[in-house]
């Protein structure tokens, strides 16, 4: 016991005279946090928070060209831009604009769009009434296609690509049907001259109530904070492989470890002293990252970190994830026989086990097969056990299985790390 | 086994380390007896460290055995490992802890503790001059002073044996003559002390009794006033060094 404590003693000491290691270890994830929940807090904001520039030619002038453009300037989702010193701006401009990344989109509105949809519908009713020749019916019948053009940004994400696309057709969709009613009203009109012309209307019988669900009756609101902060204070965690990964490695080129080898009772001890040393830096670490998204974040607009009420298991979840990087560390420090080698397998295998776990592409838009891998990734064992406290309220029988799959981990890490020093001893 | 006088017994020691065919030491065996300060010369790659490090317990030989204190490590690592001290090449010390803190980590896993410990680092600090450097870190010490410190750590728990790699490598002729003076009086106090080096003058000064090995095998042995004598063309140790190992180069 003499030896643990000593050993702890030993190992804090050459922390704390490390004071550039000593802040490094403590500010970077601490900045990590903070720029990535900033920067990734806007894909949680609704819609009316955010304003993209795009552009729009609206060479209709005519109902599709003035639905677009008032759904456009409605949504406050976008800046709208039209024309630029005082010139419209052409489809040819829009293109070469968009092209040079000036603008995430341009939507071309056609000349004769409006009347294409109109040809459209009257076709349609043409169709319906034909037994009962109605004067005012045109007699047109053939469908006709117009395009309305979107220049795309190819930097632009699928998912924003997706929205805007959406939105145009629901602008497209709702003209068309306010149209064909209509043009419905009117042939109706004629056909039973007693009937007043019928208003459209827009019902809005179904309404979508949005609840979150959770396996408490504690409400935690999904916000950019309550993503951002357990995902990457896992992945800030597992960086302190790389300080371990260089301590251990540098106490072998010192020579330290060599004398450590001829003493007695000596790897355990000394391996067990430095993961509760680094895995105390690694619970202190999570404390301040907690204390960031409940103090911190909402002095820069963000939303407030909701703890929620399950304190013991966030508690063990800190301490699983902590010791299943420390155990990372213990390897990687033991086997490799370099700083660099530490450095770049660890830094790379944390940001692989990262993307993996999720916290770039949630796991369930991954390929399936990817999807089988990503569950022997420690970061989504742990990204899952703080994503059902912070977001699911779940308390500690629903984080063991995660925390037990972290505490295996650990364990096997630290087999790892004697089976292969004893293997060295017998080179 | 234990009815002569050895410490240390090496039996038919042959280490052949992984993927090599060329034994790095070749069936040697030799006794060490109690109290003496036994010099392991030769060139570089000769099978002095693979000899040390066998020793010390780092890793086991391919074939043979050895005995310390009539143990074997694959029975009592622990208890051996409690009777030697190491003191390596490399300054094996924390830069960032002081004198102080190094000797009182190093002698907690050796299992001393409270007043007796830090008499005894006080003692020993005393001992090679550096009591009004303990608090200062090892970092801004000279080389002879981290060297000093690299000693104490491997003789502040008053082992029966001490492996002395190297010891004075890099020192003044100052600290090589505390380092060496208070070896001498810890061997009269019955430390017995395997030493390597590459001074030879040195060696044929400080040992009892020395073996010269190369190329795993050991080419000579006895004290060193035997071994000048024993032919008339010996001058002195060295001279008998460059006679049996030859004069060409060697490489680690």
């Amino acid at each position: 016991m003499q030896r643990l404590l000593s050993s702890i003693y030993k190992e804090l000491l050459v922390l704390i005279r490390d004071k550039a290691g000593l802040a490094i270890l403590f500010i970077m994830p601490l900045v990590l946090i903070l720029i990535m929940t900033v920067i990734q807090d806007a894909t949680f904001r609704t819609v009316k928070e955010v304003n993209i520039s795009m552009i729009l030619v609206n060479n209709d002038k005519d109902s599709l060209g003035e639905a677009i453009s008032e759904g456009l300037y409605a949504s406050e989702f976008f800046q709208i831009v039209e024309e630029i010193d005082e010139k419209e701006i052409t489809e040819e401009m829009a293109k070469e604009l968009v092209a040079k990344g000036d603008y995430k989109l341009g939507i071309i509105i056609p000349e004769r769009a409006t009347d294409a949809i109109r040809g459209n519908v009257n076709a349609l009713i043409n169709k319906s009434f034909k037994s009962f020749n109605i004067a005012g019916v045109k007699k047109r019948t053939k469908k006709s296609t117009i395009d309305v053009t979107i220049f795309i940004d190819p930097a632009t994400s699928q998912s924003f690509k997706n929205m805007v696309m959406s939105s145009l057709k629901e602008f497209t969709s709702q003209l068309e049907i306010e149209m064909f009613f209509k043009n419905f009203s009117e042939a109706l009109t004629q056909l039973m001259p007693d009937q007043k012309p019928i208003k459209f209307e827009s019902f809005e019988t179904i309404k979508y109530k949005e609840v979150y669900a959770s396996t408490t009756n504690d409400e935690i609101l999904p916000n950019s904070v309550q993503h951002n902060v357990p995902a990457w204070t896992m992945f800030a965690m597992f960086f302190i492989v790389l300080p371990l990964a260089g301590n251990i490695i540098k106490e072998r080129d010192d020579g330290s470890a060599f004398r450590l080898k001829t003493m007695p009772g000596s790897f355990i001890t000394v391996m067990f002293s430095k993961i509760f040393v680094f895995l105390s830096v690694s619970f202190l670490q999570f404390i301040l990252m907690l204390l960031v998204g409940v103090y911190i974040m909402p002095t820069l607009g963000l939303p407030q970190l909701e703890i929620g009420p399950h304190k013991i298991a966030l508690g063990v979840m800190a301490i699983a994830s902590g010791l299943a990087a420390t155990g990372y560390g213990v390897a990687i420090g033991t086997i490799a026989t370099t700083h660099e080698q530490a450095a770049t397998f660890g830094a790379v295998s944390i940001i692989i086990f990262a993307a993996l776990g999720g916290i770039w592409v949630p796991v369930y838009v991954m390929p399936h097969a990817v999807k089988i891998i990503s569950q022997f990734s420690p970061l989504h064992w742990g990204l899952n056990g703080f994503y059902d406290i912070f977001l699911r309220g779940g308390d500690l029988w629903v984080i063991a299985a995660e925390a037990g799959k972290l505490l295996i981990f650990f364990a096997l890490m630290l087999f790892i790390a004697i089976v292969y020093n004893n293997y060295n001893k017998t080179k | 086994m234990q009815e002569n006088n050895h410490i240390i017994e090496l039996k038919y020691l042959t280490k052949y380390y992984k993927g090599s065919n060329v034994p790095a030491i070749d069936n040697i065996s030799l006794n060490i007896n109690k109290g003496e300060i036994y010099g392991l010369l030769g060139p570089n790659g000769a099978g002095k460290t693979t000899t040390i490090s066998i020793l010390c317990g780092l890793f086991g030989p391919t074939s043979g055995n050895v005995f310390i204190d009539g143990m074997e490590y694959q029975h009592s690592a622990e208890k051996i490992k409690n009777i030697i001290g190491v003191v390596p090449q490399d300054i094996a010390l924390y830069p960032s802890l002081t004198a102080k803190e190094n000797l009182t980590f190093f002698g907690h896993m050796y299992g001393l503790k409270g007043k007796h410990l830090k008499t005894r680092i006080e003692e020993c600090l005393e001992l090679f001059g550096l009591e009004k450097n303990a608090n200062r870190r090892i970092k801004t010490f000279s080389g002879g002073m981290k060297r000093r410190i690299n000693l104490i750590a491997g003789i502040l728990h008053k082992p029966k044996i001490i492996y002395l790699d190297e010891p004075t490598v890099g020192v003044d002729v100052q600290s090589r003559n505390v380092i060496l003076d208070h070896l001498r009086s810890i061997n009269k106090e019955g430390t017995t002390i395997i030493y390597t080096s590459h001074y030879m003058e040195e060696a044929e000064n400080f040992c009892s009794r020395v073996a010269i090995i190369d190329k795993g095998n050991i080419l000579t042995e006895g004290k060193p006033k035997d071994l000048v004598n024993s032919k008339e063309e010996y001058i002195d140790l060295e001279s008998i060094f460059l006679n049996i190992t030859g004069r060409a180069l060697r490489d680690e």
